[in-house]
This record gives C-alpha cells, structure tokens and sequence, in this order.
C-alpha cells in the first residue's frame, strides 16, 4: 500500500470514526450537563426564537465595537467564507461529498477557487501575525489557538501546491494533503475548532438566556 | 562463435538502400522522441550496432502484449527491429517447439552469454509453480535461469511488470512481477494493458542504438514515456479548469468532449504516454474516444477502486464501525457529563 | 463510415498549436536565407488536439513540386505553397504513417542521391562492361 492508498483509505476512515466519536461526545457532554437553576422571575419567555435570533445577530457587531473590529472582521469573514468555498464549492471535493451523502451540486472553475484559496490562506496569516502581535490577543492565546490555525491552514496550503505541482509529484502532494485533511478531522472535535459545530448550540443558549433575563439580543 | 553481422550490413542485405535507411533512422529518432538532429548519431550507432540476441518469455499471460507488439503480419519499420534483432526465443511467434525450442534457447543463451535480452510478458505463479509452466519447467525456474547471462531484463506489459490481472485481489496464484524475483540484473518496466506498441519498440531501439537502458523513474519505467501523467497532456484538460464535467456517458457534456474525471478517469495518477503518442498509429486514445482512463500502466491498477469511481471519492469503510464509533461518543459523553454532574454537585453543596 | 476520421468530432477547444509552428517556420526560413541552415521539425513530438494537424497542413498548403519515394515503403515529399518549407511523410510497407517532419531547406536531403546507392549502382552498371 503506498502512502497514497494509506491517505484515502485506514487514514480517512480512522479520522472519520475519531470526527464522529469526538463530536458526538462532546455534544453530549456539554447538553447532558445540570443546568444551573434560575430562581429569578423570567422577563420573557425565552424560548428558541430567541437561541435563533442571536445565532444571526452575532453575525454583526455591537454598535460601539464596530470600527475596532473592522479589520479582523474582514479577515475573519474572508477566511471563513473562502474555506467554504474552497471546500463545498471544488469539484473534485464534491465528488467526495457525493461518495458520501448521495448529493451532488454545482461547483465553480478552478482558477476561481485557486483565487479564493490563495485570498484564504492570505487572510489566515494576516490574522495569525494579528493573534502574535497584538498584546491583548498574545497573552491569551495558547496551544489549542495556534494549533487549531496550523491543522486548518494546512490542508489548505498543501491543497494549493497540488495544481502547482510543488516540490513532489502529484500523488505524493495529494497524500499529503488528505493525511493533513486527516489531522484536521482528528483535532476538530476537541480543540477550538469545535466551534464548527457548538457555535450554534453556544449562541443559541445565550439567546434563551438573554432572553429571560430581557437583555439585549 | 556463429558471426553477427552488424545491422547495417542486415539492412544492405536485405536491399534496403541508403535514402530508406535514412528513413528508418529518422523514425527512429522520432520513436526515442530524440529531436532531428540527432539521426546522423542514430544512423552512425546502427549502422555498426552488433545483432543483440532476444529471448522472449511468456508466462502467465493473455497474450496482448505480443499481439500490440506485432501487429501487422506484413514488415513494418516495427517489424524491421525484430529483424534486426534476432529474436531466438518467443512462444507465440517461434515456429519450433518442446525440446527443439528449450533447445534453441539454451543455444542463443550459451553464445551471447552477459550480452542477450530478454523480454518477459506475464506474471509469475509462487503458490504453486505447477500453475504455469512451459515444457515441463516452471515460470519461476525458467526465469532465474535465463536471466543468468542477460544483458538486461525488460518486463512488458503490467502483468511482469507488476503483477497485473493475475496479482489482482485475491491473487490466488500468488502472481508475482519480474522485478520482485530479479534483483541482480537492471529491469526495465514497460507496464501498460498492454503498453502502446511504439513505447515498446522504443525501448527495444534504444538498447539496440545505444546499447543501453533509457533513463528510469522510481517504478522502473522509462522516463520518456512515463514522464508524465495522462492529465498534464490530456487535451481534455481545459474542460477540467473550467469546471466543465460530464456525468454520464450519452449527456452532452460527454457529447462535447468534456473531461471524464466524474466518470472515473484516473488520468491524474497515470504516469503512460497515451495522451501524446497515442493509439493505433496515433488515430486516438481512450479518452478522446470517449472512455475514462483505467490507470493500466500503474501498480495494481485492479484494486484501486472501481474504474468508474472517480478520484477523489473517499473509501469509508462499513457503516457498522462508524455507527460503533457514535455509540463509543454517545458513552464518552454520558460517562463525562455525569462526572461534570458530580463535580458541580460538589461545588454546588459546598457554596 | 469508412474510416476513423469521417467521425464527426464535437470538441471545439483547440492547443493553439498551429500558429506557434507557423512562427517556428518563419524563422527557419530567416535562417535558411542568412545562414544556409537546415531545420526540420518532427511533428510526432507535437501534441495536436483534434484537427489541428489538417489545419496546419492546410494552412501550408500545397507547392509545386511533389516527390515519392518508394524506399520500405511510400514516402511523400513536397513542397509547400512556401518555398523552402518541405512538407515529409514517412509511411511504411502496410501504409501506415511512420513519421511526419517539416523541413526548411533548399532541398530535403533525403531526396539527393546518396554516395552508398551511387556506388553500389555503379558497381551494378559496370557488371554490364564485363
């Protein structure tokens, strides 16, 4: 079996079967845990309206934060925007999908999602010089921060030498870049970028609880 | 020591005047993908290059690769290398057989010792060598002993050269390549299902030119030929850039000649020169004609995934070990929150 | 259907190739009149998507002067409508192409005779005096 073969088949496979162990525990452990009662009197209902609106207000910044936040902002939507794309919106990633789930849709040329991916990993590196420079941002990132940028500008990078055909052939980058897609998958569930699919739950919950306590959603 | 006369002398003898021997040395030169300016050198080597013996084997195979290599029953400048090159030894070919051909073999082995060819086609059996053998030897057997004495070892087609149909899931003849059993004499690998004749004969030229192996890459084939993949040449390939994919067989991106990869081409991990030299005197190749590319000059290009799975499909093992692993999370996480449970209680209790 | 190439072909995208081939050929031809120099430019080592080699044939088109050569088979030498710029095919005994050159030259060397053939064809002729 040649590193390739290993790439898309035990590697894969195993950090599929870890992204859905890790996942579901944490999901879980986080929903399972007691929750702290609220003696006070509700001055609304709460409810999942409200988990539902702050989940699409949190999109924008408050008022008073809004210009000094402008910058990161920009880069922050880029990336998140540009990973979207480059990896829903690639046909040979769609392919993968359709493997998968059964689905199959429309993907865009592939200049266009080299453009892309190059402005994402661009915006992902100005937003780590930002995280390393800035005194705030410094004194409180740790290991998990800057992991969680290496595993995810990884596959990413590594993406964008296959059409370049940098430094090895081509079998030899696609391998890498699936064993790094592996890495990802691995991590995701137990670092920050589980964020992937807690934001919405976390949000959500600040909402219902906003909500009740009729603070500003 | 029977006298072997050069292959010019071959050529004058057989009539052929200088200006058609220009014309063979130019297509020569084209077949080694040598620029122009290098047939006065080709015709200089020829002319005084010695008749290399050849001796052919033919083990466990389908017999493809001889038919691609010999097609026409008439000369062609193909055929002329056979000519030139005596080919002592071929079981499909030769008109001797049982103990009058193992004769002849031993007999060209003998006086062309340490400078003789041979070619293998077919894999070789290791389970049982009862599986495959020829006038009562085994492949294996025969194999070892003729290589004693050769120049060099040139294993055509996928099946010698990496086991191919044969070597495929679950092999059940425990076939094995030519270079898995040979590792004291240089092996070259002309893979392919079967290899485009003209790469063939390339290879063959190129010993009896230069009298020496072309330059190889990291499976033993010769980097002129498998250089490069089928995708870096495909003219199909600004279709791919665009996006532009056909998703059946009959719709009308296949109609318009759009590129193949949805439909399993393998085209990016296929190191052959399909795409450039083409098929059958250049007419065409699988994928101008319309049929993805099978990978058949890659190792066990039988066992990587279907031929119309394409490339990037992922193989995600059964749905029994990932509805094992949600069950293994369900617990982890039942098993954490009841010790986050316990842990607030304690805090809770304490306040 | 007849032959392979009355298939009608649907692809649309071409290599380019054509027109850089043309600009090779005129600078040939700049050195054949300054330096007296020969090319010849192997067409096999060319990718052509489909069509591209009728069109650049057509585009060179046809001279005055057309040359067979029946030497292991038929040979078609000819000028094209540039002269100076030989259009060759190889082909062998079963008609198939074997090679395929553009050559800028005064005159194609394979159709001078050759010093091998003039002496063996005068050792022929001499046996006639004997």
């Amino acid at each position: 079996m040649d590193l390739l073969e290993f790439a898309r088949g035990p590697a894969l496979q195993f950090a599929a079967l870890v992204l859905v162990a890790g996942t579901i525990w944490r999901i879980v452990g986080i929903v399972m845990l007691a929750e702290k009662p609220d003696y006070s009197e509700p001055r609304h209902r709460g409810g999942y309206l409200a988990a539902l609106k702050v989940i699409y207000t949190r999109a924008f910044t408050a008022d008073p934060f809004k210009k000094a936040t402008l910058y990161p902002k920009i880069m922050a939507y880029v990336m998140h925007i540009g990973l979207f794309a480059t990896i829903f919106l690639f046909t040979p990633h769609i392919v993968f999908f359709e493997g998968w789930t059964g689905f199959d849709w429309p993907g865009l040329p592939n200049s266009v999602i080299f453009f892309i991916g190059v402005a994402t990993v661009v915006s992902g590196f100005a937003l780590i010089i930002r995280r390393m420079t800035s005194p705030v941002l410094k004194l409180i990132s740790n290991f998990d921060d800057y992991f969680s940028w290496f595993v995810t500008m990884l596959p990413l990078i590594t993406g964008l030498l296959i059409p370049v055909r940098a430094f090895f052939r081509y079998e030899d980058l696609m391998a890498i870049h699936i064993l790094s897609v592996a890495l990802l998958l691995i991590w995701l569930p137990f670092g920050k970028l589980g964020h992937t699919f807690l934001v919405f739950i976390t949000r959500g919950t600040t909402g219902m609880v906003f909500e009740r306590r009729g603070a500003k959603t | 020591m029977n006298y072997r006369p050069t292959v010019g002398e071959i050529l004058q003898a057989k009539g052929v005047s200088r200006r058609g021997f220009l014309k063979y040395c130019a297509t020569t030169a084209s077949l080694l993908a040598l620029p122009p300016s290098m047939i006065p050198r080709i015709a200089k080597a020829i002319e005084n290059a010695r008749r290399p013996s050849v001796i052919w084997l033919s083990f466990q195979e389908c017999t493809g690769c001889t038919e691609s290599l010999t097609r026409s029953a008439s000369p062609t400048v193909e055929g002329l290398i056979f000519d030139a090159i005596s080919l002592d030894y071929h079981h499909t070919l030769q008109a001797a057989a049982g103990e009058q051909a193992e004769a002849a073999r031993h007999a060209a082995m003998e006086e062309n010792d340490g400078q003789y060819l041979v070619l293998v086609d077919g894999s070789i059996p290791m389970a049982n060598p009862g599986y495959s053998t020829i006038a009562g030897i085994s492949n294996v057997d025969m194999l070892m002993d003729t290589v004693k004495g050769a120049a060099a070892v040139v294993a055509i087609g996928s099946c010698a050269a990496f086991g191919g149909l044969p070597g495929a899931d679950p092999n059940p003849t425990g076939a094995v390549s030519v270079q898995d059993l040979v590792k004291d004499k240089p092996v070259v690998n002309v893979p392919g299902c079967p290899p485009i004749p003209m790469v063939m004969t390339a290879v063959l030229t190129q010993f009896l030119t230069f009298g020496q192996i072309p330059e190889l890459d990291k499976h033993g084939r010769p980097l002129a030929f498998f250089g490069n993949t089928i995708h870096d040449r495909c003219y199909r390939r600004p279709f791919y850039e665009q996006g532009k994919f056909a998703e059946t067989f009959d719709d009308e991106g296949a109609k318009a000649g759009w590129c193949l990869y949805k439909l399993g081409c393998k085209g990016p991990t296929t190191y052959n020169a399909c795409a450039t030299v083409k098929w059958n005197q250049g007419t065409s190749f699988p994928i101008e004609s319309g049929h993805p590319c099978l990978g058949c000059s890659e190792p066990r290009f039988w066992d990587k995934g279907g031929f119309y799975q394409p490339l990037s499909t992922g193989h995600f093992g059964s749905g029994a070990t990932v509805a094992g692993a949600a069950v293994a999370g369900v617990a982890l996480g039942v098993v954490a929150a009841a010790a986050g449970k316990r842990r607030q209680a304690k805090y809770t209790k304490e306040a | 259907m007849n032959s392979v190439n009355e298939i009608p072909v649907g692809v649309e995208t071409t290599h380019g190739n054509v027109r850089p081939i043309l600009s090779e050929i005129l600078h040939a031809l700049d050195k054949l009149l300054d330096e007296n120099a020969t090319t010849t430019i192997d067409l096999a080592s060319l990718p052509f998507g489909p069509g591209e080699l009728d069109a650049l044939e057509a585009a060179l088109g046809e001279g005055e002067l057309v040359a067979k050569l029946d030497a292991l088979g038929n040979s078609r030498i000819r000028e094209t409508t540039y002269p100076g710029v030989w259009w060759i095919e190889h082909r062998n005994v079963n008609d198939e192409i074997v090679g395929r050159y553009v050559e800028v030259t005064r005159l194609p060397e394979i159709l001078c005779s050759q010093d091998a053939d003039i002496g063996a064809g005068r050792a022929r002729l001499g046996e006639m005096f004997e």
